[in-house]
């Protein structure tokens, strides 16, 4: 997946491999499996929305503080994560190409780390310090 | 070595539209709806870390009528994506790929992730 300069000889040679037969296993791979993930954790999330949706902190403490609850969820976010970010190198591949795709992917991996380490955090304070 | 100028490829509005078309532009417009959608979930859960005024704030934003469409589009963009993403399993073993078949499934995707986003409004929502 990482960027390939494609050249007429490129093309004309016959033994041309394009891509990184490795690494786009891989994500096909890393797709499937984050994804079949999210639909296991599905019942978890479902549960939490419908639990605390509009609650107070204090029920969003007693119900997530919960480490079966909290860490699962935690989890979940982390998976999620890894999952956005794969899925939008899709879309961006599509796209975009060269620096401007690079540029795109570096902030496609940083707001999936945000996306991730906000929602961590936020889980593991109310699971450790209520 | 000159080339002439070849004809450009047809873009979307060339095309007469299909559903297994429609629903793979579907998969890829949840798909990032809910990427920018992960900010509702974390930005409720940094509030309730915070304090209980920013969660106050969260929940009145999402309380709102405007809020509450925007949930309700997550909700169904959730759905009809992870629906997406079964028909892409069940395609991953090589079945439904027929005609009729997968226009079948992708009509399945379109009507069950309706229904479904209904379903759970109506039991966790409206009559909860």
């Amino acid at each position: 997946m990482r960027e390939q300069i494609i050249t007429r000889d490129v093309v004309a040679n016959p033994k041309s491999v394009y891509g990184d037969k490795r690494a786009s296993t891989r994500h096909f791979f890393t797709q499937r499996v984050t994804g079949a993930i999210n639909i296991a954790f599905l019942a978890l999330l479902l549960f939490v929305v419908v639990r605390l949706a509009g609650q107070d902190r204090v029920d969003m403490v007693a119900v997530i503080g919960n480490a079966w609850i909290g860490l699962p969820l935690a989890l979940l976010l982390v998976i999620v994560a890894i999952h956005m970010r794969n899925g939008m190198r899709d879309t961006l591949e599509d796209y975009f190409h060269g620096r401007t795709y690079s540029l795109y992917m570096m902030l496609n991996t940083m707001f999936c780390l945000a996306v991730g380490v906000v929602g961590v955090v936020s889980i593991l304070k109310l699971v450790f310090w209520g | 070595m000159t080339v002439r100028s070849r004809p450009l490829s047809p873009h979307l509005q060339i095309y007469r539209w299909t559903i297994t078309m429609a629903m793979s532009i579907a998969h890829r417009g949840t798909g990032i709806a809910n990427y920018v959608g992960t900010i509702l979930l974390v930005a409720w859960l940094a509030a309730a870390a915070w304090g209980q005024e920013p969660l106050n704030g969260i929940n009145a934003v999402y309380g709102s009528w405007f809020g509450q469409l925007v949930l309700f589009g997550y909700t169904w963009s959730l759905i009809h994506h992870m629906l997406g993403g079964i028909r892409h399993f069940i395609w991953d073993f090589i079945i439904g790929m027929e005609p009729g078949q997968r226009e079948m499934l992708a009509w399945a995707n379109l009507i069950a992730s309706v229904v479904l986003t209904l379903l759970v409004w109506t039991l966790f929502v409206w009559m909860a």
